[in-house]
């Protein structure tokens, strides 16, 4: 019996990492796995492909941070200064910010990072003081070996204006790479508590 | 490929096809194994997973707090997920089961009711990250199968509160439990899987093959342990020197732990090899993780086997 639900896991294991690899995966592998082994090992956090490179030299591998401020409808300066995240925060916890960060500088061009971009201009409406706000993804471009060795030039890969008319939380797109000055929200939905839903893509 | 350590009992004689399949898979699962190898690896798991617990805490009520940063409806995955964190809806009930969870983990570092103590550990590190899988890293992925794998085995027989309390009970001490092996099999397993999948993943980007990458993860001006840009702006060649022997490593160690002859030798340079990349590449907790998962086959009894 130990020898069959290991050969299980084992088959489940090759096809955790077919299914998730960079380049994808075929429809048949994909859909076993999804209808065979996802369900139990997805919750277990071991439907996992492994497919960690460390790099490769694009863009998306720079290190990103979080700005959010009160918006201000004329651009003016502000009175505070953004709050930024990870700010002063070292090691895996600023990781995770890092983490968060880039997968909201990806909103761009992945609609589906766009509900994360609203949660956290809402989470942070608090700190801010007020329910409309400006969140900001940062991306601090990897540097090219042959360039000058100066600091390298923070470029905003994504930038919108989070706010709360009514109960509904409205996410409009400010600028960024792949969307510009969009005037009407692009994601409208009543807010209760956490009102902003979201397809999501596998971790 | 040969199998890994047999049992000193058994049949002497050589069968040929799928019976000699099925010897050395029971071999290789269920001979009877020295629990201290997977004691260690149970102690420095959940030290490493407290440190990642660690890492969460500050924080943890400014992502999935009432009304925080990460709604449980934007986590940002598809797909079966399930966790108990998405149903604490108030800061206390968040809090709660964060500390069973570093309660938990401070259990399997001490040996305190190791099975149960693995088990919920696992339980809810895998509901930790379902709540926000958006914040997770590889080394987070690493803890994971490394509490599941202790969940298998009997971890705590050997260096823990458990043994003692049952040696001061008079209880001898536990028989040689199958599970050991187990447990340190699927251990070897998931490190060769991660490895052999970050290495696909390497393979696929021009970076790893013209000797570049090593220079791309030192340029992350934000998140870099080490800065070896001066470094590697004076010599080409040294660049490409690291980024081939990350390669090369990964290589070695994904075919040598399943060899006999050199599975003692690649795992004890796993120890040493893995904390560096993971330094190199910003994530030190990912390279602590595979060198854990190398503890066993580096210090575990060679290939003579365990008897009890």
């Amino acid at each position: 019996m130990a020898s069959v639900v290991l050969a299980v896991y084992l088959v489940g294991l090759g096809l955790t990492i077919a299914g998730n690899s960079v380049s994808g995966s075929s429809a048949l592998l994909r859909t076993i796995k999804q209808r065979l082994f996802s369900p139990w090992m997805g919750p277990a956090w071991l439907d996992l492909g492994f497919d960690q490179p460390l790099t490769y030299g694009l863009p998306e591998d720079a290190d990103h941070d979080l700005e959010v401020r009160r918006f201000e409808v004329d651009g003016g300066a502000e009175k505070n200064g953004p709050l930024r995240f990870p700010g002063n925060r070292t090691g895996e916890r600023a990781a995770r910010w890092r983490r968060l960060a880039r997968r909201i500088a990806s909103a761009a061009s992945d609609e589906t990072a766009v509900p994360l971009a609203a949660g956290f201009g809402q989470g942070a409406f608090e700190a801010v003081g007020g329910e409309d706000v400006a969140v900001r993804a940062v991306r601090w471009p990897l540097e090219e070996r042959e360039a000058p060795a100066e600091g390298p030039r923070p470029v905003k890969p994504y930038e919108a204006r989070v706010r709360l008319i009514d109960g509904e939380l409205q996410l409009v797109e400010l600028g960024g790479e792949a969307k510009r000055g969009e005037l009407a929200p692009v994601l409208r939905e009543q807010s209760a508590g956490a009102a902003v839903t979201g397809e999501g893509t596998s971790p | 490929m040969s199998g890994p350590a047999r049992p000193t009992t058994g049949a002497d004689s050589a069968p040929s096809g799928l019976a000699a399949v099925g010897e050395a898979w029971l071999a290789y699962w269920f001979a009877p194994a020295d629990p201290r190898p997977l004691a260690l690896v149970r102690i420095l798991t959940g030290l490493l997973g407290l440190a990642l617990a660690a890492s969460y805490a500050a924080d943890l009520e400014a992502w999935f707090g009432p009304g925080g940063m990460i709604p449980v409806s934007a986590t940002g995955r598809s797909g079966p997920t399930f966790s108990l964190f998405a149903m604490a809806t108030s800061a206390s009930a968040l809090q709660t089961l964060f500390g069973v969870l570093v309660a938990a983990l401070v259990a399997v570092t001490l040996g305190l009711a190791s099975r149960g103590a693995c088990l919920v550990a696992a339980v809810l590190w895998a509901a930790l990250l379902n709540r926000g899988p958006v914040l997770a890293g590889p080394a987070d992925d690493c803890l994971a199968v490394l509490l599941w794998c202790l969940a298998v085995g009997p971890s705590g027989s050997v260096w823990s509160l458990d043994r003692w309390i049952s040696a001061r009970r008079g209880s001898p001490p536990p028989a040689p439990s199958p599970w050991v092996r187990v447990a340190l099999g699927l251990v070897r397993v998931h490190a060769v899987a991660i490895t052999a999948g970050m290495l696909l993943a390497q393979l696929k980007g021009d970076v790893w093959w013209d000797g570049t990458a090593a220079w791309w993860l030192t340029t992350r001006s934000q998140s870099r342990l080490v800065d070896l840009t001066g470094l590697y702006r004076g010599s080409e060649y040294l660049m490409n020197l690291v980024t081939h022997a990350i390669v090369g490593f990964e290589i070695l160690f994904a075919i040598g732990l399943w060899f006999d002859a050199t599975r003692r030798l690649v795992a004890r340079a796993g120890i040493v090899a893995w904390p560096l990349i993971g330094t190199l590449a910003g994530e030190p907790f990912w390279g602590l993780a595979l060198a854990i998962c190398c503890v066993p086959d580096a210090f575990g009894p060679d290939r003579a086997g365990y008897t009890a």
